[in-house]
């Protein structure tokens, strides 16, 4: 599709057919000119139908009409979500809403959808490709592997039904997880005694089991072992994924020492540790490189789909090669909102085996940093940000 | 030929020891000493430290900037405001006027500690400097450990005093070590008193390792705001309210405790108050990034700024009327707001100015923070002062333990009760003298 096709079009329903396409698809390789097509023809749909998002574009001076690549759309930053509804259709088609986490009192950020099709297709292409890569047959013939035996250190759906997590762990579990497999946070606990039983039950039968939650869900688990004196030695193929971060949640680790703990205790080595790094307003997920690339650098991947840009914070130019840029995420699987995301998160371009920048890296709060000033504020922003 | 050093494992555990060995037989000499002619000698110490000619001002001058990432003449214009009226005789003033009825009752004894330790935190000096200094001032020796971010000032200032009296010299050690080094921090707080600057999580380990029997007083991480009367901003106060706030902000790039965190217009004509003063104080910072430039910035603040501006704009685009001023790059930002909603807030020279339309609804507005509010600066009651006098005394109520006018947020008086508390008491212990009849 050429960006005039897209342009013309700028259909909804021929866009998400399209991208939808995209994510049906196994091979996966960057396609500058589709996702260009296709990002310009969801700027003109959104820009057409989501009113507050056209009006931050035209204030910007930017049009569909007037850029040139999908480079130009203008990204909206991802706390206007918690004070605009950013969507592109009538409240009356929203199937489902997922919440940003926050405090009681705070306000928290509102991804709407009208749709689950495309957030589904997207998480779980990528869950196969790079999660479970080994789960996938190359060639896209041939039975498939049996199920996997999942086990979720986070609330389920029903329990949290406006978390994205939650339904992402659900989604997977349904799909790929075998009977064994569910969710080990419930009331908002952490039920330890009873993934333990699990962990002894997978290392007992030999089967891989996947754990899956939030990076201070396993600081909790490996407190708890650690106070047993407990340590399992996990199957071949067992993996970790975990997402989000520590600050303010519970003792603060990182992201190595987690990863020594968790092959200490579980044995599951860091090779086979996966970081994910989302947003509740992304449709689209991205993850360590770590199983698709095992001898390349650890770099975060994601979908052809979805694409990345690094803006120089003071600038808001392109970052240089090798320096720190803002994360702006253009997500087409965000056909009901807005495609274009632009993060407070920081990261840096990864070579990949080709010495091309192919994947980034998100760079954290420095380790150990002490805090230049007193003020209570720097402590609470750099936390968020963290 | 290279040089390999040898470093025992606990190195610094033995350098914290020895310290405090040291300390231990100074102190025998400083409890013999009278309290006045300590003060008097360290009187002349903070003296020398007010006069920007003198060598230990040079010296800091010479090695604080760089190191600390703010701007020398940032450093240079926070030390004059501060130093302005921390003046020999005011601190001996300070002291006694806590200790004196102690020291002169039949009925009690004001007593030191035989140690304290001192933790510094962060790379603002002036309350690096007086932290030092007060133990002292009650005749307990003080060993301190550096902050990271800053060696210089707590060793300038040892050089300092034992270059005006050696002995006194001999009561101070600064140690350092990093925040890691367990051993060492064990050793450093096992002094009878202790005092601890840093984040809540900070104050939070510090106070899980001290034991009840040890004082221990603790300055965590606090914020300041300004509060401004509406009405008060005609065309001829408003560019002087600007100045002072603008002054405020620049001084140490925002990040202190007495860094106004953001303003509040109160009272009537609070909206339109509240965009002329946004563009004043714009006007202001703009002068100010000329004349004292903020430190440079991590790319992971300048992140931080650039998201919450975008934030602001796309508010504005989308109806809000909200006052949105920066500089090219990240050096500062106004947000003049449409209502006192609490939003995040990057600091260096990132402003928020919020409407509060009554004086009544001041208390909420300020309820997300109040309890860790460290000072307000008060502008534009200059013509009334009857609310001037209410509103001071409603937010001492809420607990606001300093109040004081726009421009003077970082000079607080030596004597000022930092979080509300004493100045000295609580770094002394009293012993009470009881008759045996009536």
């Amino acid at each position: 599709m050429s960006p005039a096709v897209a342009h013309e079009g700028g259909n909804r329903q021929s866009l998400d057919r399209a991208v939808l396409g995209w994510m049906g698809e196994s091979d996966w390789h960057e396609d500058e000119e589709r996702f260009d097509a296709l990002a310009q023809g969801l700027f003109a749909h959104q820009f057409r139908h989501c009113p507050p998002y056209a009006r931050f574009a035209r204030a910007r001076g930017i049009t569909p009409e007037n850029i040139a690549s999908w480079r130009d759309i203008p990204a909206v930053p991802a706390g206007a979500f918690k004070e605009i509804a950013l969507r592109g259709f009538p409240s009356a088609r929203i199937v489902k809403t997922f919440r940003t986490s926050g405090t009681s009192g705070q306000k928290r950020g509102e991804l709407h959808l009208d749709t689950l099709a495309l957030y589904e297709a997207s998480l779980l292409a990528s869950l196969e490709k790079l999660l479970l890569p080994d789960r996938v047959d190359p060639g896209g013939e041939g039975p498939r592997p049996g199920r996997t035996h999942i086990r979720v250190l986070a609330p389920s759906a029903s329990e949290a039904p406006d978390s994205s997590l939650s339904h992402m762990f659900q989604i997977l579990i349904e799909t790929l997880g075998s009977e064994a497999s569910g969710f080990d946070v419930v009331d908002g606990h952490l039920r330890v005694e009873s993934l333990i039983h699990q962990l002894r039950d997978a290392q007992d039968r030999e089967e891989p089991v996947v754990l899956c939650g939030t990076a201070f869900s396993f600081v909790h688990l490996i407190e708890n072992l650690e106070a047993q004196g407990l340590g399992f030695r996990c199957p071949p193929g067992s993996r970790i994924m975990e997402t989000g971060g520590f600050k303010g949640r519970s003792r603060e680790m990182s992201r190595e020492g987690l990863y020594a703990a968790l092959e200490h205790r579980l044995g599951i080595p860091p090779a086979h540790i996966l970081n994910q790094y989302g947003m509740t307003e992304l449709g689209s997920q991205f993850y360590d490189s770590i199983r698709v690339d095992p001898n390349g650098p650890r770099r975060k991947l994601g979908p052809p789909w979805a694409r990345i840009r690094l803006l120089d914070p003071e600038t808001g130019q392109a970052a240089a090669p090798g320096e720190a840029g803002i994360v702006v995420v253009h997500d087409l699987a965000n056909t009901g909102s807005v495609a274009a995301i632009q993060t407070a998160d920081l990261g840096c371009w990864v070579a990949g085996p080709d010495g091309e920048p192919e994947g980034f890296e998100i760079l954290g709060r420095r380790a150990g940093a002490e805090a230049r000033g007193c003020s209570i504020a720097a402590d609470e922003m750099l936390g968020s940000v963290a | 030929m290279s040089n390999l050093t040898i470093q025992w494992p606990d190195a610094n555990a033995e350098q914290v020891e020895a310290a405090k060995g040291r300390l231990d037989v100074a102190r025998r000499r400083l409890v013999a000493r009278s309290p006045d002619g300590i003060l008097s000698v360290l009187g002349t110490v903070l003296d020398q430290w007010r006069n920007p000619a003198s060598k230990w001002r040079q010296r800091f001058m010479g090695e604080f900037p760089a190191l600390s990432g703010f701007s020398p003449e940032i450093v240079s214009a926070g030390l004059d405001l501060a130093l302005e009226h921390w003046t020999g005789d005011a601190l001996a003033e300070a002291v006694r006027a806590e200790l004196d009825s102690g020291r002169r009752s039949p009925s009690h004894r004001v007593a030191p500690f035989s140690m304290t330790s001192v933790l510094l935190a962060g790379a603002i000096p002036m309350p690096s400097l007086l932290a030092c200094l007060l133990p002292l001032c009650v005749q307990s020796p003080v060993l301190v450990k550096s902050a990271s971010r800053d060696p210089i000032t707590p060793n300038l200032l040892a050089g300092s005093i034992a270059e005006v009296d050696p002995e006194l010299g001999r009561c101070m050690e600064v140690v350092s070590f990093p925040g890691s080094d367990r051993e060492s921090l064990e050793r450093f707080l096992a002094a009878e008193c202790v005092v601890a600057s840093g984040s809540d999580e900070t104050i939070r380990e510090i106070n899980q390792r001290v034991r009840p029997s040890q004082r221990f007083v603790a300055y965590g991480h606090k914020l300041s705001i300004a509060v401004v009367r509406g009405a008060g901003c005609s065309d001829d106060k408003l560019p002087g309210i600007a100045d002072a706030l603008a002054l405020d902000v620049a001084l140490w790039d925002q990040l202190g405790c007495l860094s106004p965190v953001c303003i509040f217009v109160v009272g009537d004509d609070a909206r339109g108050a509240t965009g002329r003063l946004s563009h004043a104080l714009a006007d202001a910072l703009a002068r100010e990034q000329s004349a004292r430039p903020r430190g440079e910035v991590d790319a992971e603040v300048a992140a931080v700024i650039r998201h919450e501006r975008e934030e602001a704009r796309m508010r504005a685009a989308n109806g809000a009327e909200i006052v949105l001023r920066e500089s090219e790059g990240s050096h500062w930002t106004v947000v003049g707001e449409t209502d006192a909603t609490w939003r995040p807030n990057p600091l260096h020279r990132f402003v928020r100015v919020h409407p509060v339309p009554g004086f009544d609804e001041l208390p909420d507005a300020l309820t997300p923070v109040v309890r860790n509010l460290s000072s307000v600066a008060l502008a534009g009651f200059d013509d009334d002062l009857e609310k001037l006098d209410a509103t001071r005394v409603e937010l001492s109520r809420l607990g606001v333990p300093r109040l004081c006018p726009a421009g003077r947020l970082q000079a607080p008086p030596i004597g000022w009760h930092h979080d509300g508390l004493p100045v000295v008491l609580p770094l002394t212990r009293f012993s009470s003298f009881e008759s045996s009849g009536p």
